[in-house]
């Protein structure tokens, strides 16, 4: 870092620019200050998690269902309907994410319509989950009557989607057309093109792509509380009201019982701590930037 | 490699004498009043005409921007990729006009093979590099492809360097070893010609040299023709020369002819190193 | 070895197109995909009009600006939780821009290249800590510091204020508008700090260099280089949060107080429209409702304009600077 400190003949003579150094080291200590309290606050914040979640931590976690209020139990069907709502949806929208961001970088690359969509997308990407919980409501939930974990997994699928067509797009951006060109030049027909070269150069993003988003939905709580809802007991069957963890946190964290809440704080920790795993997974995939 | 026969008579542009008149002339490509524009509307290319030979080198040299890789680009039609660029006129590969709307595609760039600037292996093995081309055309069961792969492996002086590792990634070979496999992909399909766009320029010396030779190894089974920005490349290769400036062609002729005794003013200066 | 197999004709090869069909399959579902993006949103917008109208329909536009939710008497108006929506991202902001640039500045300008990277993948990993988790810290560990320490000193000093006193006044319930405002910042500051901190890279170096090079000081070149430089980037980033924040649900709605009076004190209990949302969804029906649908079409306007400007101002960065 070039400061002034290199030019001490100067620094030390002349008061303007010892007036330039003290508003410099100001400025310099406020910007420690507010990441030293940005990194004190979250490190309080999943410190706190840690010691409530370990002192629930038990095998009795997977092994029982959700109790009633002053009974024993444990998480097992939440943990369940987190897993099979969460891989449906990411089932759903993977295919469906990858065509799509295919779709803008090798069709329409240049287009309106590709400019569009790109646009449309970046907007889904940062909308509030919520919003996507009302509408899958309304076209999943209220027509049939009744909550289901179909409903619960279309929801996470729409808020994976957008997440997927970006990381698509912006590694399929990443392959050099000089390689998609020497295919052609072969004479291979494009949808080939796509998935042997581009795909194949892009693979390593792409799945970064689909993992960060599976970490997202995991923790996605509002648009199941209109969806999937929740369910006290175990069950396998999607067509059902699921319980899943994110849920069961937000009712029994809420709850004034000690149990429920000890529980809840225990569910946190296990979500976090996938999300994390698998955020760190995930960028341990990333494409290192080549030349 | 076989000496071009000719007389050592010039030609301008369009004339109806010279190589293009020669008995012994035997055309492969010939390019017929031949406009090329971008999606901008610049007109990059203006009414070219020139034959490429059979089984001979031809190579095209200019300075940047005259247009030599763009008219390289439509002899596979590999321009096609990108709506908005478009070429009019003939382009005739066997007596058959490509630019002709039906013609079909595949069958053209299984004939017309073509080696980009870079290296470009397919992020595959290195075997999977050259089976991709050849499986889009032919059902080979595995010792035939096994051999067709070592031909052209063998035909692209890689063999050697390679065998013991065909199912490593083609990108962990060197800058010149990958330019050879790409060579090598392009011959496994068995084309007629090979076109190449500075197939050099990305190389070290040593590389460019190996690669030098193999295109006049090929320069026996394969009408080649080559782009380069390298004027002792085109000496050293091609059989005959195209100069190019602001997309027209200056002048054609045997590549002896053009460095030692151009007719044009423009390409004497150029040869002689005066601008470009 | 050269004679193997130079002999095949080009024509018995390939024959028909093998390539046509999968090229009308795979780039026909691609399209089909991509055009899926624009009917979600269609359909987002559609459905929770559709949802929305009933309510509309009964209380006319005045449903957006009248205090009341009363679902005994079936009486309901936005005001209340937009304020709160409003109110709570604002404050969210006030707290999250300063200390969001501090981290910017620190992390690009200021960070020794060992602390980089992994004060870096904290932030990283910090963003994506599910918002439910910042709730329950909210609820059981900020929620009875403000009430028992914060709140009290903020009273005894800002609430004797003439004028700004107003905003602070009351008993401190530990929960409100204010506790809610701060957990939204804590939550939303990772975010802020990983998008600003992309857009501060945007900055050529040699801008930088040069700014260095006529001995400038660290802080004369974030004000002179790089924040000219990238400021439509970095508003875009913080309309990004906001936007964030204004949508988010569960690090609210434990906090918020879940209280549908407008209070002049930030520190009393009020609501957003998520946190209402989440808190009644479930046992609503009728007018109740639809209610609660037109509160999510406020939103999503509300959001989506917000994100919008945001993602065009990312978009002019983007463009203008490759």
């Amino acid at each position: 870092m070039v400061t002034l400190a290199k030019t001490p003949r100067v620094a030390s003579t002349n008061a303007v620019v010892r007036r330039r150094v003290r508003a410099n080291r100001i400025i310099s200590g406020l910007s420690i200050a507010a990441t030293g309290a940005g990194l004190f606050l979250l490190a309080w914040i999943l410190g706190y998690l840690l010691f409530k979640g370990f002192t629930t931590l038990s095998l009795q976690l997977f092994t029982m269902d959700t109790p009633p209020p002053g009974s024993n139990g444990g998480l097992a069907n939440a943990i369940i309907g987190s897993l099979l709502i969460t891989g449906v949806g990411i089932l759903l929208a993977t295919p469906i994410g990858i065509l799509a961001g295919t779709f803008l970088i090798e069709y329409g690359r240049g287009t309106k319509l590709a400019e569009v969509i790109r646009f449309v997308n970046d907007m889904l990407v940062s909308a509030p989950s919520i919003i996507i919980g009302l509408f899958v409501y309304q076209i999943a939930v209220a027509p049939v009557h009744h909550f289901s974990a179909w409903a619960g997994a279309i929801a996470l699928a729409i808020i994976a989607l957008p997440i997927i067509v970006r990381t698509t797009q912006d590694m399929l951006q990443l392959v050099p057309d000089a390689l998609r060109e020497a295919a052609f030049a072969l004479g291979a027909p494009k949808w080939r093109v796509i998935v042997v070269v581009s795909y194949r150069a892009a693979f390593q993003g792409m799945l970064t792509g689909v993992l960060l988003a599976v970490a997202r939905i995991s923790g996605e709580t509002a648009p199941l509380l209109f969806t999937a809802l929740s369910n006290p007991s175990w069950t396998t069957s999607m067509s059902s009201p699921m319980a899943t963890l994110p849920v069961v946190i937000y009712k029994f964290a809420g709850a004034p019982y000690q149990d429920w809440q000890n529980l809840a704080w225990a569910g946190a920790l296990l979500i976090t701590f996938s999300v994390l795993i698998l955020n760190v997974v995930a960028r341990s995939f990333a494409p290192r930037t080549r030349n | 490699m076989s000496e071009p026969h000719l007389s050592l008579q010039t030609i301008a542009p369009g004339a109806s004498s010279g190589p293009l008149a020669d008995p012994s002339f035997n055309p492969k490509i010939s390019v017929k009043g031949l406009d090329f524009y971008y999606q901008t509307g610049h007109r990059a290319l203006k009414d070219i005409n020139l034959s490429v030979a059979d089984k001979l080198v031809t190579a095209f040299i200019g300075p940047s921007g005259c247009g030599k890789s763009t008219l390289l680009r439509v002899l596979n039609r590999i321009y096609d990729l990108y709506p908005g660029q478009r070429a009019t006129g003939e382009v005739l590969v066997d007596g058959e006009n490509i630019l002709a709307p039906n013609y079909d595609l595949t069958r053209l760039r299984a004939k017309v093979g073509m080696v980009f600037q870079k290296p470009t292996p397919f992020p595959l093995t290195i075997w999977d590099n050259i089976a991709f081309g050849i499986n889009l055309y032919e059902k080979l069961s595995k010792p035939d492809l096994e051999a067709r792969i070592e031909w052209a492996l063998r035909k692209a002086a890689i063999w050697e360097e390679v065998k013991d590792k065909l199912k490593r990634n083609g990108a962990s070979l060197s800058g010149g070893q990958q330019q050879r496999l790409c060579i090598a992909r392009a011959i496994a399909v068995k084309p007629e010609v090979i076109l190449m766009d500075e197939p050099c320029s990305a190389l070290d010396p040593i590389s460019t040299a190996r690669v030098e030779e193999l295109i006049l190894e090929l320069a026996d089974d394969y009408s080649i023709v080559l782009v380069t920005h390298n004027m002792q490349q085109a000496v050293r290769t091609a059989d005959f020369t195209t100069f190019m400036y602001l997309g027209e062609i200056v002048e054609f002729g045997q590549t002896e002819q053009i460095f030692s005794n151009p007719t044009q003013q423009r390409t004497q200066d150029y040869v002689t190193g005066r601008f470009g | 070895m050269t004679q193997v197999a130079v002999s095949a004709s080009h024509g018995q090869r390939g024959g028909a197109h093998p390539g046509r069909v999968g090229n009308i399959l795979f780039g026909g579902s691609a399209w089909i995909f991509a055009i899926l993006v624009l009917v979600l949103l269609a359909g987002v917008t559609v459905s929770l009009v559709i949802a929305a109208a009933p309510a509309f329909r009964e209380f006319g536009f005045s449903f957006i600006w009248t205090e009341a939710w009363n679902p005994v008497k079936d009486r309901f108006g936005a005001l209340p939780t937009l304020y709160g929506t409003v109110i709570t991202g604002f404050i969210a902001m006030i707290i999250g821009v300063p200390v969001s640039l501090g981290i910017a500045i620190f992390l690009t300008e200021l960070c020794p290249n060992y602390l980089k990277r992994p004060i870096s993948t904290a932030v990283e990993l910090l963003a994506a800590v599910p918002s439910i988790i910042y709730g329950m810290w909210g609820l059981f560990v900020l929620a009875p510091l403000m009430q028992k320490y914060i709140e009290p000193a903020i009273i005894g000093t800002l609430g004797n204020i003439p004028l700004v006193g107003v905003f602070f006044q009351g008993p401190p319930y530990g929960i409100g508008l204010f506790t809610a405002g701060i957990i939204l910042s804590a939550m939303v500051l990772p975010y802020m700090v990983s998008i600003m901190r992309d857009v501060f890279e945007t900055v050529p170096p040699q801008f930088r260099e040069s700014a260095y090079g006529l001995g400038a000081t660290t802080w004369e070149v974030v004000r002179s280089v790089v924040l000219p430089y990238s400021r439509v980037g970095v508003i875009g980033a913080f309309m990004l949060a906001l936007g964030r924040a204004l949508g988010e649900t569960m690090a609210v709605t434990f906090v918020v107080g879940n209280s549908y009076h407008i209070s002049t004190s930030l520190l009393a209990p009020g609501s957003t429209i998520a946190s209402s949302l989440a808190n009644e969804f479930a046992e609503a029906d009728g007018l109740q409702l639809s209610s609660l649908m037109a509160l999510g079409f406020l939103l999503f306007v509300l959001t989506f304009s917000v994100i919008g400007i945001a993602r065009l101002m990312l978009m002019r960065l983007q463009k203008r600077y490759g």
